[in-house]
């Protein structure tokens, strides 16, 4: 095996410690915000109640029509401007940013998954004296979920892809942390690995995603069986 | 606290930002052409399998489809000059989206080829054209409107995804409104301004091009 050149192994160790799990933590929190916001302001837009679904619409349309990287801007930049207990580090403000965006979409999809349940579900788990909350928490939602696995998969790709978005705002995520790697060596050697160093973040990017599509495909498949 | 929105921000900025926006709109306006022929050639080719290049397609489409755009976009620019290949900003622009855009919709008009039932192209064959007339006149017109819902979502994201350009600093909407907001330190204003925007480009294409959809649905479909 041929021996590494010797500036790749503090740079791997770098992106792999620090990079990946930033890329990582944010997926993670952005992902479980994105589900439990969603699936609660989803299920809240089956209720005919004017006003309440005409915010919550607006609350879809707006996260879901804006760039994610305005979003992050806006979050990062504008909203310490107007009241400076709105200050968030880039981490937290890229997280809140992706689940801005992403609980729209989940919003979305559980909408259409809790309208596909039959209403005899909703009227037999009412004969059995559930209140509407029970009624969707132990009946309705966890028939809808089936529905629901898909898109939140699918999602899940887009937000480990999306989190590179946190990179304009300097959070060392695994793109952010392959920046500072090439900017280090160019100043250091001379040398530019520009190349190499985003070669890998796209194939370890390619490694993450293209099994999680794969599943999402499959459970969309199984769905339509 | 309430903070005042400046409106004076508005006349002073509005020659950059509608230089900004047509650059938005350029871009994407190639790019959204460019992603749509990609798409209809290589989703054919999908489709019906077409040795070697459907294979490529494939490679293509999963690549590009499993990355994020943003490292496509640092790809393209910082880091092929390294090999010696060297675009200038705004063809990194419009090319970065389309490649993003074409590898989409190649899933999207393979999907949309192949729900066109074999008994039409069989009936066109039967009459007598050639695969190619079939194609054109039987499974495109067909199959691409099966296609246009999910291809102009594609659409939609192309055109949100060149705010992404703005790791380049080619000049678009975003670009723009950032150097505003570093000129004149006008945080809350370059920023609502740059959401409104947005907000109104994303919801007059997308309610325009529904009302373009409903007119080329397919008749038989209820």
């Amino acid at each position: 095996m041929p021996e590494l050149p010797e500036w790749v192994e503090p740079v791997a160790r770098y992106m792999f410690e620090v990079g990946l799990k930033g890329t990582l933590r944010i997926a993670a929190f952005s992902m479980a915000g994105s589900a439990v916001i969603g699936i609660v302001l989803g299920t809240l837009l089956t209720i005919k109640f004017l006003p309440m679904r005409a915010a919550i619409r607006l609350y879809i349309e707006v996260w879901r029509g804006l760039p994610i990287i305005v979003t992050i801007f806006i979050v990062f930049f504008a909203l310490p401007a107007v009241a400076t207990q709105f200050e968030f580090d880039a981490f937290t403000a890229a997280t809140i940013g992706l689940t801005l965006w992403g609980s729209a979409q989940v919003a979305e999809a559980t909408r259409g998954a809790v309208e596909s349940i039959p209403r005899e579900q909703h009227e037999a788990a009412a004969a059995l004296g559930f209140g509407w909350s029970g009624r969707h928490a132990f009946v309705i939602l966890p028939q809808a979920f089936r529905r629901l696995l898909p898109p939140l998969v699918s999602l899940l790709v887009n937000i480990l892809q999306n989190s590179t978005i946190a990179q304009v705002i300097g959070a060392a995520e695994l793109l952010e942390t392959g920046e500072r790697s090439v900017e280090r060596l160019t100043i250091q050697t001379f040398e530019i690995h520009a190349f190499e160093i985003y070669g890998a973040v796209m194939v370890v990017f390619f490694l993450m995603s293209f099994p999680l599509t794969r599943l999402a495909a499959y459970l969309e498949r199984r769905l339509v069986q | 606290m309430v903070v005042a929105f400046d409106w004076s921000f508005i006349t002073e900025n509005w020659r950059e930002l509608v230089e900004g926006l047509l650059r938005t709109i350029e871009v994407s306006a190639i790019a959204i052409a460019g992603a749509f022929v990609i798409g209809a050639v290589l989703g054919a080719a999908r489709a019906h399998r077409v040795p070697v290049v459907s294979q490529l397609a494939g490679v293509y489409v999963e690549v590009i489809r499993n990355t994020p755009i943003l490292v496509q976009i640092f790809m393209l620019f910082y880091a092929l000059p390294q090999i010696g290949i060297r675009f200038d900003a705004f063809t990194v622009a419009w090319l970065a989206v389309m490649v993003w855009g074409g590898a989409f919709n190649t899933e999207n008009f393979r999907a949309g080829f192949e729900a066109v039932p074999y008994r039409y192209r069989e009936a066109g064959l039967a009459l007598g054209l050639s695969r190619m007339r079939t194609f054109l006149n039987v499974t495109l017109p067909i199959g691409g409107r099966i296609a246009l819902p999910s291809s102009i979502n594609t659409y939609i994201s192309v055109l949100k995804n060149t705010s992404l350009l703005y790791v380049i600093s080619y000049p678009e909407l975003t670009t723009t409104a950032f150097h505003i907001n570093n000129l004149t330190l006008q945080t809350v204003e370059s920023f609502t301004v740059l959401a409104v925007i947005y907000l109104a480009l994303v919801w007059t294409l997308s309610a325009s091009i529904r009302r373009v959809e409903s007119h080329l649905r397919i008749p038989e479909e209820r």
